[in-house]
């Protein structure tokens, strides 16, 4: 019986004893603090969750000037009234040892000293002029992980330096689904998952990269008795609520779709007017897949032909309230070089269940209509004319990538052909956070001038000329964002607490400094208030309303279904893929990496206590970590067994581009050709002090790559060998 | 008489630690400390494989070691609730309590010097609101309920609930739901 195994001497024990009381670093002891406390009154704060891009409605709740605790905004429709455990911690970001908490400047002997603020802005003024002098603007880039507020200073910012390579950080993340999802459908549908009667996952976990809504969603959904069917490589924490996992050899999952429309095709299991009124090219498509039978693709995937059909036709069957969901980074995103044709298989066979706009199917969601200054009264720059450093929707380079997102890892490699001269980088670590960290700090070296803005010593900022100090998300306000999904909303983060470091700056003040320093001051003669009112004017919901509700739920009539292509219908032929080259209908392309009987595939993703590795720093999550090993390795039993190796070992992995050496979790939930390396440790930054040296970077394996039809990094596109080695 | 429980149904945990981290705060406790620890078991063979997580904190026994074993009295059972509480002003931290917990569920905290475990958030059980760790459990693994009144989805799964281990004679109050659910077909 199961319950006899909670023994009475645990194994794992949950009081390591070397790390110190982080709430004593400040100006009282966590004792002293903890008398005053008792007896505080408290204050609640509006805030969005800085954890990851999930954006949560938070509060959080102040005592005696500091963060005690935070809690889920129950208006919100992505907390719910709920935080993961990355929320729960990630405020107190403001108190970690690891803060830049200076500007800094890199030394000539490979260090960083302090520098004012005054000193910083004017001499990145100086050696930007000096770049877009002897360069010109089209080598100046900016990259960031996209926030209303960067959003808009930079935009203002990057133009006035009349350059248009404005890059978010997708080109690492989510960029194959995006791009494929633009030439397909227009816009992203997501899945309905509260009305679904058969939901496919595929690579995606909503347990572990968590948004607290949809993982409630999922539990509830299955409550209901819905089918859900996860495929995935490893048995991830959302198969806790899966009626069935199925477990695929990486970078497979286009067979299985192909393999999917073939049988809806051929069992008459499509919705036929649905293809009639708002589809293109279903006749290619089934010319297309009349060959990929279930059994040919079990060849393929591992997955039994019996799998597949039983899929096909309870998508097929279920219809329209069926689907696929959408994915975000895996295997769709940007993890394997057929990533892009995989969502848009995705995105067909979806058509084929005719599910778009139907309830339990894919719906498009609902966007507030926001507003801007006033261009007459706060003139904007003009637009660049140059063209994109980064080559995204350039023909004869990456035509089909969005400009809204571009290619922020291939930065380097443009510095070292002396094509990008100045980075600045906002909020993001692509050091760390894209294939081989080496060639990216090689290339970034390359320029002539690079800045970093973020809180804490991240790998990035530790290749930089200059590193600005920004205060962490509790200490500022930021300007309304739009919240989008089944109904409409806007939401703000507030600023809850006094700077913990007086020398750090919100970002706003930090565009208006840099641009001072270049005379472009004129671009931001107003206040952040007013961009907030001008933001929020559309909506009739005041500034001071939002401050004190932080989400604030809009009415908006159901739209018709529309898709926002260039045919104007769900382009299963596409026109523009055929036009620059590529595949115009998703057909069967092998992933470049294949495990052979002494190798893996080296697969990554995240825990639910931890975001990329930005979150790796903070002490209360890093302490979960490091107590329950969450930094091994996943290695299939089976495999284990063949290579000597038993739980817990401490084992090397090589690709050619590094060796590492990891503890191993044996187990029966990973495919015998994946090994999963969770993504989020491996901090090499020494400044980040509280990280460095847990756990092991899977990018640190990876070849550099970028993927020719969107651009993204295929990072799950290499081979590792494991092997055993002596404590 | 109330007597206050805490239901977890270990076939909706998905081990996210939310509730860890919610309770380190509510409690402000020391980044390294904790009231709550995790389980994790593996079952099956690939692919046909299931796992569980299970999280443990103080039972509430209302036999229990830790209060028969205090030396001081801090370690006491509360009449007005059925907790097990531990008075802070009377521990002097020989974590005799500690070593007595057959769950391993009661934690010395190293800053204050003292052993101490889940106290159901009494602070805002008393204004009428959840546990930290139940409010914000993301798939309503957690719930809290009064087992002299239940109601609402604690009394609907109060069935299937059982303790922990019953074979340690503490007679616990934590209730837990082991087996995967099924979905109604």
């Amino acid at each position: 019986m199961l319950e006899k195994s909670f023994s009475r001497r645990m194994s794992l024990k949950t009081s390591a004893a070397t790390v110190a009381v982080a709430g004593s670093m400040e100006t009282f002891s966590f004792g002293e603090w903890l008398k005053k406390a008792e007896a505080a009154e408290v204050t609640t704060v509006a805030s969005i969750c800085g954890g990851c891009s999930a954006w949560c409605g938070m509060w959080i709740h102040v005592k005696n000037g500091r963060i005690w605790k935070v809690s889920g905004q129950k208006d919100n429709p992505t907390s719910k009234g709920k935080l993961c455990a990355r929320g729960h911690a990630s405020a107190f970001w403001a108190y970690t040892k690891d803060r830049i908490t200076s500007p800094m400047r890199r030394t000539k002997d490979n260090w960083f000293e302090p520098v004012s603020w005054e000193q910083a802005y004017a001499e990145i003024g100086v050696k930007l002029k000096k770049v877009l002098a002897e360069h010109g603007p089209q080598t100046v880039f900016f990259s960031q992980n996209a926030k209303p507020t960067s959003r808009f200073y930079m935009q203002r910012f990057m133009d006035a330096v009349g350059s248009p390579t404005i890059q978010s950080h997708h080109s690492i993340c989510s960029t194959g689904r995006d791009v494929a999802c633009k030439w397909t459908t227009g816009s992203m549908a997501t899945a309905d998952i509260g009305k679904t009667k058969y939901i496919l996952f595929l690579g995606r976990s909503y347990a572990d990269g968590i948004s607290p809504s949809a993982t409630g969603n999922l539990a509830e959904t299955r409550d209901k008795g819905t089918t859900v069917v996860i495929v995935d490589p490893r048995q991830n924490s959302s198969c806790a609520f899966a009626t069935e996992w199925v477990p695929i050899r990486p970078g497979t999952d286009l067979a299985l779709l192909l393999a999917i429309a073939s049988v809806l095709i051929k069992e008459d299991l499509c919705d036929k007017a649905f293809i009639e009124e708002y589809t293109v090219g279903f006749d290619e498509l089934q010319k297309a897949v009349r060959d990929c039978s279930p059994e040919w693709a079990s060849e393929l995937t591992t997955i039994p032909p019996e799998t597949i059909y039983s899929i096909a036709r309870g998508l097929g069957k279920n219809r329209p309230a069926s689907c696929i969901e959408q994915g975000y980074k895996a295997p769709n995103g940007a993890n394997y070089a057929n990533g892009t044709q995989t969502f848009r298989a995705l995105a067909c066979v979806n058509a084929l269940l005719g599910n778009y706009g139907r309830d339990g199917g894919m719906k498009f969601p609902l966007s507030p209509k926001l507003g801007t200054l006033d261009s007459k009264v706060y003139p904007a720059p003009p637009k660049p004319k140059v063209p994109r450093c980064d080559g995204a929707g350039i023909k004869g380079e990456y035509p089909l990538c969005q400009t809204s997102q571009g290619i922020p890892h291939m930065m380097p490699k443009k510095a070292m052909e002396g094509k990008a001269k100045a980075g600045f980088i906002y909020s993001f670590n692509p050091v760390r956070n894209a294939p081989d960290p080496e060639f990216m700090v090689k290339g970034y070296r390359a320029l002539d001038l690079m800045v970093v803005c973020d809180i804490q010593w991240s790998e990035t900022a530790m290749a930089a000329d200059y590193v600005l100090p920004e205060c962490s998300f509790a200490e500022r306000e930021d300007l309304p964002t739009g919240i989008s999904g089944s109904a409409p909303g806007v939401g703000m983060r507030c600023q809850a607490i006094n700077l913990v470091h007086s020398d750090t700056k919100p970002f706003e003040d930090i565009v208006a400094g840099m641009a001072q320093a270049m005379g472009f001051e004129k671009y931001f003669s107003f206040s952040r208030d007013q961009v907030s009112e001008a933001i929020l004017a559309p909506t009739g919901v005041t500034l001071e309303e939002l401050r004190s509700k932080g989400t604030i739920m809009l009415k908006a009539a159901p739209q018709a279904l529309s898709f926002d292509t260039p045919s104007k219908k769900v382009e299963i032929y596409c026109q523009a893929f055929a036009d620059n080259g590529f595949s115009p209908i998703p057909v069967w392309e092998a992933p470049i990496a294949k495990a052979d009987r002494n190798s893996f595939v080296l697969i990554h993703g995240k825990q639910g206590i931890m975001s990329h590795t930005a979150t790796a720093n903070i002490p209360k999550l890093l302490s979960i970590a490091k107590t329950y090993n969450m930094d091994r390795i996943w290695i299939n039993g089976k495999r284990a067994r063949q290579l000597g190796i038993r739980d817990g070992d401490l084992v090397e992995i090589s690709s050619p581009l590094a060796t590492r050496r990891i503890r191993v979790k044996v187990t029966e939930r990973v495919h015998p050709e994946a090994a999963f390396l969770p993504a989020g440790y491996g901090n090499t930054s020494p400044l980040l002090k509280s990280a460095f040296g847990f756990g092991v970077n899977p990018n640190e394996f990876t070849p550099h790559r970028v993927e020719p039809i969107g651009g993204h990094a295929m990072m799950m596109e290499v081979v590792i060998t494991v092997r055993k080695v002596a404590d | 008489m109330r007597k206050y429980a805490l239901l977890v149904d270990s076939s909706r945990c998905i081990g996210c630690f939310a509730c860890l981290v919610a309770c380190q705060n509510q409690n402000e406790l020391a980044d390294d400390s904790s009231f709550i620890r995790f389980e994790e078991q593996e079952s099956g063979q690939f692919p046909n494989v299931k796992f569980m997580m299970t999280p443990l904190q103080c039972m509430h026994c209302a036999a229990a070691p830790c209060v028969a074993i205090c030396p001081t009295g801090a370690s006491a059972k509360d009449p007005e609730t059925g907790l097990t509480l531990v008075d802070r002003g009377k521990c002097i931290g020989c974590r005799r309590c500690v070593a007595a917990c057959p769950y391993n569920a009661r934690f010395y905290l190293k800053d204050a010097g003292i052993a101490q475990g889940c106290n159901l958030c009494l602070s805002l059980l008393k204004t009428g609101q959840e546990p930290a760790c139940v409010s914000t459990c993301l798939t309503g693994a957690r719930l809290f309920g009064d087992l002299e009144d239940p109601k609402g989805d604690f009394a609907k799964r109060l069935p299937k609930a059982k303790p922990l281990r019953p074979d340690f004679r503490t007679k616990p109050t934590a209730l837990y739901i082991l087996q995967a659910q099924e979905g109604p077909k």
